[in-house]
């Protein structure tokens, strides 16, 4: 072990040499160290270890590499050591990322090994369907964290394959047309039962001027034939035309943008499972420049059977236990995911998208449960975004009102309405302070009714999420940070429980009514932009389950740092 | 740009004009499900008798309103025989309840006319028909004692001289198969051994069984008796093959394998094990040869402590391809 890391410090010090003579080797990456002491509990739980304390120190050190100016090679690897871990126990090391990168004859940019690839939100897209209202404070470093274990950056899905982008310009009619593909590997062989998966698609994209532009999209997932034994071919192919176009200048600029395509499903074995359905969505906006002010109006009609798991994939797998105090009562039953787990756990996350329809918590969303592309939606939304001159205060809502497109058990269809409104006040430009004290506010409300000729078929669940984050800055670098994080859900639902082939063959009676309450305040020096030390106290509250209600207090130190 | 706009509209109103889905619904029907249960068809048989001795077989139709786990039974007149077939749904079909002559609960069926009874879960309605079987099933495969004609010339055996001994064959109505069946009971507090039962090929005027070669696809069945209150029996079945096949095994340098099993359950219950899945080996090549098994034992063993010990055994047969389905 010893011999490991004076290899590794000789080849820093190798590299450090050369960097310094052109710039041809740069280091990057990022170092955390995180310490939590935990308390749990829960009426009458006399088994459960009450406490837990643990953390980690982990530094990713990536080498990039220049070896020409066309070309770029990215290695980059992490040491990650469990407190208490000491010369081998409880230490790891593992590749984060590895990809190359370059412009090939100054034309073809390509792109080789990891890479963060999206294309359209009904085709190649990473929604996040389970946190509706962003946060500031305390639980945006906490939600920094997940983002950069899970890769999440921009709406992009971590693959491993490659890229290829090339633009070609013109003097008349059009001004430029984009060419971009990929293919990524989903899942290897296993030479018997599991065929070679791949991803693979690109689109076109032509912009004829700064007023129209218009894309060809196509993603599939397919398995390569001969590459197992077995011969179910699988298929699932979107296709997709969006456009933008956008009139007037400045001031006021309107304009009509959307997606519409098909997508199916396809398995060479079984032909009566075969899906296919098409999708529409349409935008009309208003951007009033002037007044700080834009309106969008917009209509979707996503069809039952339209899938694509490049864009219906979730992030969090609701299937997964978790790692952090995973029983407890005295009957020592799972404890459900939480919105706790979900800004604390990156192991809860999805590290690339889903052949499948993946579960979801309908007390967190049911209205679009897979995100902009859910299947069987189908109405209309109303969004604005306010900002004043100075900016103190920018706000935005949208109102989705939408229906199913196709009853699940019963020709009743379901109502849906989410309605999401989020406010930040950038406080200290009322007195013009240059200490930042920001303050934001994010609530989502959902509504799902179903009425039918029976008692059974009537659904009635509505949902809340609130979420308020402070950020001030006390003395120079010193932030007093706090977070009010609250999720609610009451009434009843029929959720369709799926086979394997995700046709619907029963329902499983929901009934929800419980809260979780996470209030949580700490302090953040920034030693620089890059740099920081937080230490934070949280208190969450969550009586979902009946009769299992708990509660956990945590205390925890971050200590984080990006190079 | 007008025309691309106006392209763009007039394209998606008329791709946004659904057909509208009426009575098309995804999943099952949740009146199937949480509605009313009444009784669409009753139960009845597609055949009134069933032979299947020539490979007949019989299925139930019925139907409900509303979507259940349903429990299908049939229940020998004669015999007292029960088979269960289990499902859910609205309807009883050919894909779901057809019955091909097998048994759940011993004793076997016979030639009997048999009730049958149709339950639903949660519902108190039971509907009810009947069935005659004309002639058993018939199982495929060497048996090798079934005990209805007595113990065969070839047999051979070793009892101990405890109390209570017992290891006669019986003719009575708790047999699981036809009428007859070996009871195996004593108290040996020297010894594990209570007795023991040798099926010799020379029984069957064979120097070795009439058995495949294949072991991955042959399968040795019996039925074993558990009694109420005592569950401190063992029987263990032993496979003898004369490798050199000169008449004899010889355990010095042939293969013996075996297979011990606790008698941990009440009344009569299916033991199948395949071949090359029993255990030992012996000092022979350690292959599995089932066309030289020249010996089976079956050996009734309990610890001394224990006290008296009682098993039964009845319709030893080897089948091929599976299982016996009885």
């Amino acid at each position: 072990m010893k011999s490991i890391y004076i290899g590794i410090i000789c080849i820093f010090c190798l590299f450090d040499v050369s960097a310094q003579k052109g710039k041809k080797v740069q280091f990057m990456g990022g170092a955390r160290s995180l310490v939590s002491h935990s308390d749990i509990s829960s009426d009458g739980d006399t088994v459960t270890a009450p406490r837990s304390t643990g953390g980690y120190a982990l530094l990713d050190v990536g080498i990039k590499i220049n070896p020409n100016k066309n070309t770029e090679v990215l290695g980059m690897f992490r040491i990650n050591n469990a407190f208490g871990g000491f010369w081998g126990g409880g230490v790891t090391f593992g590749v984060r990322q590895l990809y190359v990168r370059g412009v090939a004859r100054d034309i073809f940019r390509y792109h080789i090994g990891n890479i963060d690839y999206k294309l359209t939100p009904y085709t190649f897209f990473n929604h996040n369907q389970d946190f509706l209202t962003s946060s500031i404070g305390t639980n945006r470093i906490k939600q920094d964290v997940v983002d950069y274990e899970t890769f999440y950056s921009n709406n992009t899905w971590r693959q491993q394959g490659a890229s290829l982008n090339f633009a070609l310009e013109f003097p008349k009619i059009v001004n430029e047309v984009e060419f971009n593909g990929f293919v990524t590997r989903l899942n290897p062989t296993n030479f018997n039962n599991i065929l070679e998966r791949l991803y693979g698609g690109g689109n076109i994209i032509v912009t004829q001027s700064k007023h129209v532009q218009l894309g060809i999209n196509h993603v599939s997932v397919f398995d390569l034939a001969g590459t197992a034994v077995d011969s179910n071919i699988y298929n699932n192919n979107v296709s997709s035309l969006t456009y933008n176009l956008t009139f007037g200048e400045d001031d006021m600029i309107y304009g009509l943008d959307g997606e519409s395509g098909i997508g199916s499903t396809s398995q060479a074995l079984f032909p009566e499972n075969d899906l296919s359905d098409y999708f529409i969505h349409a935008r009309g906006y208003l951007n009033l420049k002037k007044l700080g002010l834009n309106i969008d109006l917009g209509y979707m009609d996503n069809g039952p059977d339209f899938r694509s798991f490049g864009a219906q994939s979730k992030r969090v797998n609701y299937n997964a236990e978790n790692t952090f105090f995973n029983r407890y009562t005295n009957g020592q039953i799972l404890r459900a995911i939480s919105a706790y787990d979900l800004y604390n756990d990156p192991t809860l996350y999805n590290q690339g998208i889903s052949v499948g329809l993946m579960d979801y918590n309908p007390a967190i969303n049911n209205v679009m449960p897979y995100g902009i592309a859910t299947f069987n939606r189908r109405g209309a939304y109303l969004g604005a975004s306010y900002h004043d001159k100075k900016k103190i205060v920018e706000a935005n809502t949208k109102v989705y009102f939408l229906n199913e497109v196709r009853g699940q058990g019963t020709e009743a269809l379901k109502s849906f309405l989410m309605a999401n409104v989020g406010v930040m006040v950038h406080a200290n430009k009322l007195w013009e302070g240059k200490k930042e004290w920001n303050v934001q506010l994010g609530l989502m409300q959902q509504q799902t009714t179903r009425t039918g000729e029976f008692d059974f078929e009537n659904v009635n669940l509505s949902s809340t999420q609130l979420n308020i984050g402070l950020e001030g800055e006390i003395v120079d670098n010193l932030f007093l940070m706090g977070n009010v994080f609250m999720l609610s859900a009451s009434g009843n639902e029929q959720l369709p429980v799926r086979d394997n082939d995700d046709a619907i063959v029963n329902y499983q009676a929901y009934t929800v009514n419980g809260r979780e309450l996470n209030i949580s305040g700490g302090l953040r020096l920034d030693f620089s932009q890059d740099v920081y030390l937080a230490l934070m106290y949280e208190s969450n509250a969550n009586n979902f389950v009946t009769d299992a209600a708990y509660q956990l207090d945590q205390f925890s130190i971050f200590y984080v740092m990006k190079f | 740009m007008k025309k691309i706009l106006a392209f763009i509209l007039i394209g998606s109103a008329l791709v946004s004009c659904r057909k509208e889905e009426v009575g098309v619904t995804e999943g099952p029907n949740l009146t199937d499900i949480y509605g009313t249960f009444s009784v669409v068809t009753a139960l009845a048989p597609s055949q009134p008798t069933v032979d299947f001795a020539a490979g007949e077989t019989v299925y139930f139709t019925a139907e409900t309103s509303k979507l259940t786990d349903w429990k299908l039974t049939i229940t020998g007149q004669t015999s007292g025989a029960e088979k269960i077939i289990e499902g859910v749904g609205t309807t009883l079909s050919q894909s779901d309840a057809t019955w091909d002559g097998s048994t759940t609960n011993f004793p076997m069926f016979q030639a009997e006319v048999c009730d049958v009874s149709l339950t639903f879960d949660g519902e108190t309605d039971t509907l009810t028909t009947t069935v005659t079987v004309g002639a058993a099933k018939v199982n495929q495969g060497f048996v090798l004692a079934d005990f209805e004609t007595g113990y065969l010339s070839g047999w051979t055996n070793f009892i101990q001289s405890g109390g209570n001994m017992d290891f006669n064959i019986k003719t009575d109505a708790t047999s699981p198969q036809e009428e007859s069946y070996i009871n195996m009971q004593g108290t040996v507090n020297w010894d594990w051994l209570i007795g023991l039962l040798d099926f010799n090929a020379t029984a069957y005027n064979e120097t070795t069984l009439p058995l495949s070669d294949n072991a991955s696809n042959l399968y040795f069945n019996a039925l074993v008796y558990g009694e109420a209150g005592l569950s401190n029996s063992l029987v263990l079945f032993r496979f003898d093959e004369d490798e050199n096949e000169d008449g004899t095994f010889d355990g010095a340098s042939e293969d013996q394998f075996q297979k011990e099993i606790p008698i941990d359950w009440v009344g009569w219950r299916l033991i199948s094990i395949r071949y090359d899945e029993l255990d030992g080996g012996g000092t022979g090549d350690g292959a599995f040869d089932p066309d030289k098994l020249n010996k089976v034992s079956v050996l009734h063993l309990a610890n001394p402590s224990s006290g008296f010990a009682k098993s039964g055994l009845d319709y030893m047969i080897f089948t091929e391809n599976g299982p016996l389905q009885p």
